[in-house]
């Protein structure tokens, strides 16, 4: 099989050009930087100033075949012949850099490095943030790149700004939009998700996608999703919204149990477990259980567990909270202004985001404790709150709860311990109950 | 046969076949016994691969082995079977046109009652039966049955790498730059003129 060179490269039908960050560093940009010829022609040379994004997808497209993403040569150029700036301003906006940069390894060699970037229209400091993002790789140049202050690195990053780049663009997908909307909307998923999800509307099976797509790269502990056969509803990314939220700066929490009049005082404090008179009754309550779990394993005449005693009173009471939570969650806006009044204005602000960003609310939960996720569903709120509190007794009943309903196959659950795992890889024993055996 | 490397291309070059082009330069050639360009896709029967033993024996592209195979409603291997989750969805090539079915199936270690569901799951492409399969069909009698004879299947195993038509790795986020993405709304974008 062979291709025609010059520019007009034929591609056979099922073929993309998809190098991986190796081929790209270590084949092509290495050949570029020493002049040696690339048998094809299929990264061009770019002049980035000259180019908008949108004009990229023409300029550096491979064959006739539909592309993602497309890549190019680019020779940084200074922006001034004393700074180690580069300039990536274009006509119509410029390039600005996001995050710190990623060192590329070959085989555990370190070869290179990527920086990402994302394009804005206009000019700064008013630039309109795009979804264009821009990965650029630069090979290793022996250099310590975090010697900032070290005067030799300073003329090796002179030496590492001006020079042959190659860049990938892509246009990022816009998972963010369809949590937003909260609708179903899941135009910007694969077709193949919506098909495995046959309710149509699981928010979940979003994330859980979503979450093993962009996790891969960053946790090598990134599992599997079982989600084919769930049924989600959307509460349950709520209730894991809030209790993220909750444990990232307790904003919530502390909005909830301060709400001490009104109808969430009505539906809130009805729950047996929260306004129990037995509240300081601690031991006895864990005695209690006990006792009952004793008899049952010895055969006396308690033919359930305590578990199954709690679970219909508790099931009930998770259902009231989970609409609770749901009820002030669908208000979006309205409670992140409750919140505002126990934060900072700025703190306030991210948590808006928080509401919004599934990766970065999972980002924040798995640097809590992971319990929290654990008890998932309905009681991950709860869990929060009874931990918090005074309320350390029911703590057991819950534990209680979540193994009987492990047994019980609830898919949900099932689906929100693999969720745990995957974004916060937690070393929670119990997280085995999903994982698959297979032989 | 068994992996991309018998065709000459350069580095960087996998793969990624869409949909719409594994039914119609793949299946409907297959379907109407024209050559296929590159013929790289084997045939293999389901039966007695598990999932784990195509690697060698199917095309591999990425994580994704792909192979052509008689249609049957019986998808046993020799440790399990395969099972169609939901319902099949249209192939619709650019032009609107209904090209062929996707099924998804799961596959299952063990039999019914006793089975243990896995990560593996297949893509298989049929043709449309509703006779748009192309004008050779029509010429020929016997070749419409030939037609509704072979499925192209792609099996990968669902573990957070590449599961889309088109392998994604590269053009998605990691989640630390998506957080670094979201931070930046709240920075001063401060670059000099």
């Amino acid at each position: 099989m062979s291709l025609t060179v010059d520019g007009q490269s034929q591609v056979p039908p099922g073929f993309r050009f998809h190098p991986t960050e190796e081929e790209l560093l270590h084949y092509y940009l290495k050949k570029k930087v020493a002049y040696e010829k690339i048998d094809l022609d299929v990264i061009r040379d770019v002049d980035l100033n000259k180019l908008e994004p949108w004009d990229i997808q023409e300029k550096c497209k491979i064959g006739s075949t539909p592309q993602n993403d497309w890549y190019f040569f680019s020779h940084k150029d200074k922006k001034y012949p004393t700074g180690t700036r580069t300039n990536r301003a274009t006509a119509a906006g410029f390039w600005k850099a996001t995050g710190r940069d990623k060192v590329i390894y070959s085989s555990f060699k370190r070869i290179g490095m990527r920086k990402t970037l994302v394009f804005y229209k206009g000019r700064a400091p008013h630039g309109q943030k795009s979804d264009w993002i821009m990965h650029e790789y630069r090979l290793d140049d022996n250099t310590p790149t975090d010697a900032a202050n070290n005067v030799a690195s300073s003329m090796g990053e002179a030496a590492q700004e001006d020079g042959w780049v190659v860049c990938r663009v892509f246009k990022k997908k816009n998972h963010n939009k369809s949590f937003d909307n909260n609708s179903g909307n899941v135009s910007s998923f694969s077709s193949k998700t919506q098909m495995l999800d046959s309710s149509g509307d699981g928010a979940l099976d979003q994330i859980l996608q979503y979450m093993g797509r962009t996790c891969k790269k960053e946790s090598s502990s990134a599992h599997d999703h079982q989600n084919a056969n769930n049924n989600n509803n959307n509460n349950n990314i709520i209730n894991a919204a809030a209790a993220a939220t909750t444990n990232n700066n307790n904003s919530y929490l502390r909005f909830l149990t301060s709400m001490s009049d009104g109808v969430v005082n009505e539906r809130f404090m009805p729950l047996p477990p929260l306004e129990s008179p037995t509240l300081p009754s601690l031991p006895n309550d864990f005695t209690n259980s006990t006792d009952d779990h004793q008899d049952s394993i010895s055969g006396g005449n308690h033919l359930n567990p305590v578990y199954h005693v709690d679970q219909t009173g508790m099931s009930h009471d998770w259902a009231t909270l989970d609409r609770l939570v749901a009820t002030h969650l669908n208000g979006q806006s309205e409670s992140s202004k409750q919140m505002a009044c126990f934060n900072d204005p700025m703190a306030s602000n991210v948590n808006e985001h928080y509401l919004q960003l599934p990766q970065v609310l999972m980002r924040s939960s798995s640097s809590s404790s992971s319990s929290v996720l654990n008890h998932n569903n309905n009681r991950l709120l709860y869990n929060n709150i009874i931990n918090d509190g005074h309320l350390h007794h029911h703590h057991h009943h819950d534990q209680g709860y979540n193994n009987n309903n492990n047994n019980n196959n609830n898919n949900s659950e099932v689906d929100l311990w693999n969720f745990t795992r995957s974004s916060s890889s937690s070393s929670d024993p119990l997280c085995h109950v999903s994982n698959s055996p297979v032989l | 046969m068994g992996d991309d490397h018998n065709i000459n291309l350069p580095p960087g070059f996998r793969f990624f076949p869409t949909d719409e082009e594994l039914v119609v330069h793949f299946l409907r050639r297959k379907a109407a016994l024209l050559p296929c360009h590159p013929d790289i896709i084997p045939d293999l029967d389901i039966y007695p691969y598990d999932p784990w033993d195509l690697d060698g024996k199917a095309l591999a592209g990425g994580n994704q082995w792909y192979f052509f195979s008689r249609r049957t409603a019986n998808r046993v291997s020799a440790n399990g079977y395969w099972k169609p989750l939901g319902i099949d969805e249209p192939i619709v090539r650019g032009d609107g046109k209904k090209v062929g079915m996707k099924k998804y199936l799961g596959f299952y270690l063990g039999e019914a009652p006793m089975d243990v569901v896995t990560n593996w799951i297949m893509h298989e492409f049929r043709l449309s039966d509703s006779g748009s399969t192309s004008k050779s069909s029509k010429r020929r009698a016997t070749s419409k049955a030939d037609a509704n004879k072979w499925v192209l299947c792609r099996v990968f195993e669902r573990n957070g790498g590449s599961q889309g038509s088109i392998g994604e790795e590269g053009t998605e986020l990691s989640c630390l730059d998506e957080v670094f993405l979201a931070l930046d709304d709240f920075d001063e974008i401060s670059l000099p003129n």
